[in-house]
């Protein structure tokens, strides 16, 4: 039966009633492993250049820049920290919602029936901690991806195993 | 027209042979042309190389069209295709064997074509695209048009049709709209010039570059520069000299837009079918498209002021994954309001203008303020370099260009959602419409920086399969109830996006 009421806007589903579900703790500590890693690297290197360049402008301008780095390292890895908590994540009935961000914040929706396809995909690091990134592909290049990250293993294969259910039309 | 039975295995026309071979040929010839050019110098400069005797010469360039025709007749004999229940079935490949399966009902277009070399001997190529990567489309070079045609009609008879609405009324096709030679002349001469003089710049300094050494040794330049003589030259003679420059590039822009207007969107013809609509266009290469309207993921009106006025509107219809070569024959040029009305009326039956519209918050105009001044403040620099002391006066131009931005940004940015369909207005100097129908969107977010959530302001993006769109800078509630009314409407339809 085809019906066409008048839809009350005030009592549509919306999202800010919406309890969201933050990502793992353990996901933070592979997110400054990573960053610690980056800046480590370039410190390294930094070092390596000081035996090898013998210019007069490098060597007394090296601190200043090993210093600089290093400030540059801390309020990443703050950020990092204080931006964590923004990582959040929700499933409902007809649409997967995903928002991150400090700086900028980004509340991304897709619904169910528009998803393409679902991965897991696991780094070294996050085999190591028993965490997983979801991607779910929508159609289209322009399209936005939702990609979900430091979910614990069984959580992301349970929400894989609901999605693929539903997108399937079995469930 | 004849049926044509495409059940059976079957090569296309051996007309292809030659069709294939004028392509690879060109193909080659683009691509080592750099290396021709090298060669052609240094034999020029007399640095020829002991083995490159005319004779060798001759016989090598012999034995690459040898090889190449070979290619050809190989690529030929090996391209086969046949039409089984509801299935595209296509071998391909010389060493590679590739066999390619394509249900009828993930076709999501079928163009004809006809290039140049196509049209001399009278055979026309068919192309096949589906909804995937750009590299996943078929074409077949050469079939005579009524093959093509009875193919293509299969290709879609076959397809879907349950999902047209069964109500419609089969009529016959009826031409809706041609385009005069005097629109097209309009439509030409009221496009964006910059961007035509901008190619015909980088095509005079790539030039110059490539034959500098040949201008040197012929002296051209002192030839040039003696017959302006800038040295006995009046300031006013200067300024004339200018002045001529500048209407030749203008005249040269123009030129060039309504060369490039009549080669693309020659004979340009819109044709209604029962539940489909066609377009033909083209001089060089001639192209036919069937359009079908639950293919079509959006649309994208174009015009502006002085072209509104003219009465030319542009309507351009997206699909999904398409690449940017292919979306260029979709588009439909030189439209009056009422044909542009009427078609977009055949795509999205409900569509009307009624309804609430509603504008960027009056915070969008600073941002665009904001980003604007940075490019105008980098601007300066060249402009030093270029005039010296006086480089602060190119300063007055420069903010005029951008208050008009900011002006006109604001002025056409506003938004509209109904029921069924999204409508995006946007533009500095061109008018541009985003319409989108709301069962087809893929995905909603909504972007809001801090310095934004201080001021309760958000934006919204919005992605289809073919494009992504956004309303700019409105305030949070209203963002929120945007996307929760959106993502209601998704979720509740059960429409297919495609």
């Amino acid at each position: 039966m085809f019906s066409n009421q008048q839809i009350d806007l005030n009592i549509l589903p919306s999202i800010d009633v919406i309890e969201f579900k933050s990502v793992s703790r353990q996901y933070l500590n592979i997110l400054i492993l990573n960053r610690c890693a980056i800046f480590f690297l370039i410190i390294i290197g930094l070092f390596i250049a000081k035996q090898m360049v013998n210019t007069g402008l490098f060597q007394s301008l090296f601190w200043y820049l090993t210093s600089a780095v290093g400030l540059l390292a801390f309020i990443t890895i703050a950020y990092t920290i204080l931006a964590f908590k923004t990582r959040k994540y929700a499933i409902r009935e007809q649409d997967v919602i995903y928002t991150e961000g400090l700086l900028t914040n980004t509340i991304a929706a897709v619904p169910i029936s528009r998803i393409q396809h679902i991965e897991i995909s696991r780094s070294w690091l996050a085999r190591k901690f028993k965490l997983a990134t979801l991607n779910i592909f929508t159609a289209g290049e322009s399209g936005i991806d939702l990609n979900i990250e430091g979910l614990n293993l069984n959580e992301a294969e349970k929400i894989n195993e609901f999605l693929s259910k539903k997108v399937n039309g079995t469930a | 027209m004849e049926q044509h039975d495409f059940s059976q295995s079957a090569r296309q026309s051996p007309k292809g042979i030659l069709v294939i071979f004028a392509l690879n040929t060109y193909k080659f010839f683009a691509r080592s042309f750099v290396l021709i050019l090298a060669l052609g110098l240094s034999l020029s400069k007399n640095e020829s190389f002991a083995f490159l005797n005319p004779t060798n010469m001759t016989l090598a360039i012999i034995g690459v069209f040898i090889m190449l025709l070979a290619i050809a007749i190989l690529k030929y004999l090996n391209f086969k295709f046949y039409l089984d229940n509801d299935e595209f079935h296509l071998a391909t490949g010389i060493l590679n064997k590739d066999t390619t399966i394509l249900p009828i009902n993930k076709i999501q277009n079928v163009y004809i074509k006809q290039n140049f070399i196509q049209q001399l001997i009278n055979v026309v190529s068919l192309t096949i695209e589906t909804a995937g990567d750009d590299d996943t489309e078929i074409e077949i070079h050469a079939l005579d048009r009524d093959t093509a045609l009875s193919l293509k009609n299969q290709l879609f008879s076959n397809k879907q049709l349950e999902q047209f609405s069964v109500d419609k009324k089969h009529s016959a096709p009826i031409v809706y709209f041609r385009v005069s030679g005097r629109r097209l002349l309009l439509e030409g001469i009221s496009k964006n010039h910059i961007k035509s003089f901008l190619i015909i710049f980088s095509f005079v300094v790539g030039l110059y570059n490539e034959f500098e050494k040949y201008l040197q040794q012929f002296h051209v330049t002192e030839q040039l520069k003696a017959s302006v003589n800038l040295q006995s030259g009046s300031i006013i003679n200067i300024l004339i000299a200018n002045i001529f420059i500048v209407i030749l590039a203008i005249l040269g822009s123009m030129l060039f837009s309504v060369i490039q207007t009549f080669i693309s969107n020659y004979n340009l013809e819109v044709i209604e079918n029962a539940d489909t609509i066609e377009i033909n266009k083209g001089l060089f290469n001639k192209v036919s498209l069937i359009l079908t309207s639950v293919r079509i993921q959006n649309l994208v009106v174009k015009t502006n002021r002085l072209k509104s006025y003219l009465g030319l509107h542009t309507l351009s219809i997206k699909q999904a994954m398409i690449n940017k070569k292919q979306q260029k024959n979709s588009v439909i040029v030189a439209l009056e309001k009422h044909q542009l009305t009427h078609l977009i009326r055949n795509f999205y039956p409900k569509y009307d203008d009624r309804g609430e519209i509603f504008k960027p918050e009056i915070l969008y105009k600073r941002v665009l303020l904001l980003r604007s001044v940075p490019i105008g403040i980098i601007l300066n620099i060249p402009a030093f370099f270029i005039f010296g002391n006086y480089f602060w006066l190119v300063n007055v131009p420069i903010i005029i260009w951008i208050a008009l931005f900011v002006h006109f940004s604001y002025k056409k940015a506003s938004f509209q959602i109904t029921e069924e369909y999204i409508t995006i207005n946007s533009g500095f100097m061109d008018r541009v419409k985003h319409i989108n129908e709301v069962h087809k969107i893929q995905s909603v977010a909504i972007k809001q920086s801090i310095f934004q959530k201080h001021r309760h302001i958000a934006s919204l993006h919005i992605a289809t399969a073919s494009q992504s769109v956004s309303i700019p800078y409105i305030s949070e509630v209203h963002a929120r109830s945007i996307l929760d009314f959106l993502l209601y409407k998704i979720e509740s339809q059960d429409r297919n996006w495609m």
